[in-house]
């Protein structure tokens, strides 16, 4: 079996050249920008409480 | 003649449409990746074997990714809070409880299976391309810091072990690196994940253990179908296990590795069948296991030893060393040397997924190190932090191992919800999109698992929240 023909068994898509193409950025909804800034409200008290919580078991 | 491709070639970042991203023409013949002829090759052997109808051969050359996600999971901290359910509770609620968290994680691992094979993109790699770059560093900068701070935990875990059968902390981290930095040193994914599920199985050791400790069956048949007893009732101890038991059983790095894990095997929409199998198979595996250690450590709780004090599994396989037998309690501390090591080596590779990934490099387990100083690089010097921290005269051991549960529960609830919406993503996922039923399983235990992670995380910080 040659190299050519194992190669012939991926789809292109799997080739690392394919995978080093970004994709374009997704046209976000309404209600997924929505989420997205609740996620953004829940980082911002998450973090703290992480750091918190790191110090305080010092 | 099959030329090895030079880094340039592969660097070219003009946006392609999502829908024509599956259908990018071949690179010219003359310049191919020693990444992509060696996937080219364990391909080709799915291929074959697909077309000769031989359906277990086919589960065998596909299994992986799911086996070593959820034995993996069952990490040095996870068997610790296993084992302490066992000796608060011993044999009830909790049996049919941990079969249920392992049924969640299956349903949470099983998009990642679908979202690799129809992308060929890791999860790191989406959600920077799809969601932009503030997303994308977030969930590699949280990926990677909780990943280091976990894998201190996984070197603790094997130095207790190693201290348990004698060996200084020096030697039994050191060991760990080596083999961690080793099993990377194979430069090819087949290889690698044959080595790691090899060692996954010694995951089971708990069994035996489990059987050195004579359980009744019939506890066991009346656990499964009562969900019972419950000794003490629901109390502060008893909702701190349920939320520590499920953070066990589904971590943000558990996605971003097998979605990653996927893509490097080569898995594509026609694996989705035995990519699922994999998983479920890997999802039984490691209840069993999980289950046992409960089972193993339901002597200390029948002899009222009080456990406040411990502090790792090594602590476990001492005192139940009288109980169970001196075989028993080495296969108990076997089985947490194990857990640590196996989930150093997965935890380790999904850092460097994720940050090459991220960063646009080349990311896979069968690149050359020329070709992956990124990859390998991030693995090496993540794995040499995480035991350089754990060897550091009073370093604060227990500090971190409370930050990493608290990490990996809070920040639960992002990588679920990334999770989710890729995985509607209908122009990235095509029929492989979750359909309503899918979103209504998903999706609830998506919301579950955000909500028990949270409120984990927050009652970590402020213990008196639940009450005595």
């Amino acid at each position: 079996m040659t190299d050519q023909e194992a190669l012939d068994a991926l789809e292109p898509a799997q080739l690392s050249l394919a995978a080093g193409t970004p994709l374009p950025r997704r046209k976000l909804g309404r209600g997924t920008l929505a989420l997205l800034v609740l996620l953004r409200i829940y980082v911002l008290i998450a973090v703290p409480l992480i750091a918190y919580a790191f110090f305080k078991a010092l | 003649m099959v030329a090895a491709i030079r880094e340039g070639d592969v660097t070219e970042k003009a946006p392609v449409k999502a829908s024509d991203a599956r259908s990018t023409p071949s690179p010219p013949g003359d310049a191919v990746a020693r990444e992509d002829l060696l996937r080219a090759r364990d391909r080709l052997k799915v291929v074959v074997t697909r077309a000769s109808g031989r359906n277990l051969k086919l589960l065998w050359l596909l299994a992986g990714p799911g086996v070593l996600v959820m034995l993996g999971e069952n990490d040095g901290p996870s068997m610790v809070s296993y084992a302490t359910t066992g000796a608060r509770f011993g044999i009830g609620f909790f049996v049919p409880f941990i079969l249920l968290t392992f049924l969640m994680a299956f349903a949470v691992q099983e998009m990642t299976v679908r979202l690799g094979a129809a992308t060929q993109r890791g999860h790191a790699e989406l959600i920077f391309q799809r969601f932009g770059p503030f997303w994308g560093y977030f969930a590699m900068g949280d990926l990677v810091f909780g990943n280091i701070l976990t894998l201190a935990t996984e070197f603790i875990a094997l130095q207790a072990g190693g201290l348990y059968f004698g060996l200084p902390s020096w030697l039994s981290v050191g060991l760990g690196v080596m083999l961690v930095a080793g099993s990377m040193a194979m430069r090819r994914y087949a290889t690698w994940e044959r080595l790691l599920m090899g060692l996954a199985v010694f995951n089971l050791l708990f069994i035996p253990a489990a059987l050195y400790a004579h359980p009744s069956g019939a506890a066991l048949l009346r656990a499964a179908a009562t969900w019972g007893p419950l000794p003490g009732g629901v109390g502060n101890a008893f909702l701190t296990l349920v939320l520590a038991n499920i953070g066990a059983t589904v971590t943000p790095w558990m996605i971003f590795f097998q979605q990653s894990a996927v893509v490097d095997k080569g898995m594509t929409p026609a694996d989705v069948a035995q990519g699922r199998m994999d998983t479920a198979v890997g999802g039984g595996l490691a209840a069993m296991a999980a289950i046992a250690a409960v089972v193993a450590t339901t002597p200390l709780f029948a002899a009222h030893v009080d456990i406040s004090n411990f502090a790792s599994g090594a602590d476990f396989a001492t005192a139940l060393r009288p109980l169970i037998g001196t075989t028993g309690a080495t296969l108990f501390a076997l089985g947490i040397l194990e857990a640590g090591l196996v989930a150093a080596m997965t935890i380790a590779t999904s850092s460097s997924y994720a940050l090459a990934e991220t960063l646009s490099a080349r990311s896979s387990l069968n690149l050359s190190f020329s070709e992956g100083k990124l990859f390998y690089g991030a693995a090496l010097a993540s794995t040499v932090i995480a035991a350089g921290i754990v060897l550091i005269p009073g370093a604060p051991l227990l500090a971190m191992t409370l930050t990493v549960n608290v990490i990996a529960t809070l920040l639960m609830a992002p990588a679920l919800l990334f999770l989710v919406l890729l995985v509607n993503d209908r122009e990235i996922m095509g029929p492989l999109a979750n359909g309503w039923r899918g979103n209504l399983v998903g999706g609830g235990i998506v919301v579950a698992i955000s909500l028990v992670g949270a409120l984990y995380g927050v009652t970590t910080i402020f213990p008196g929240l639940l009450g005595k």
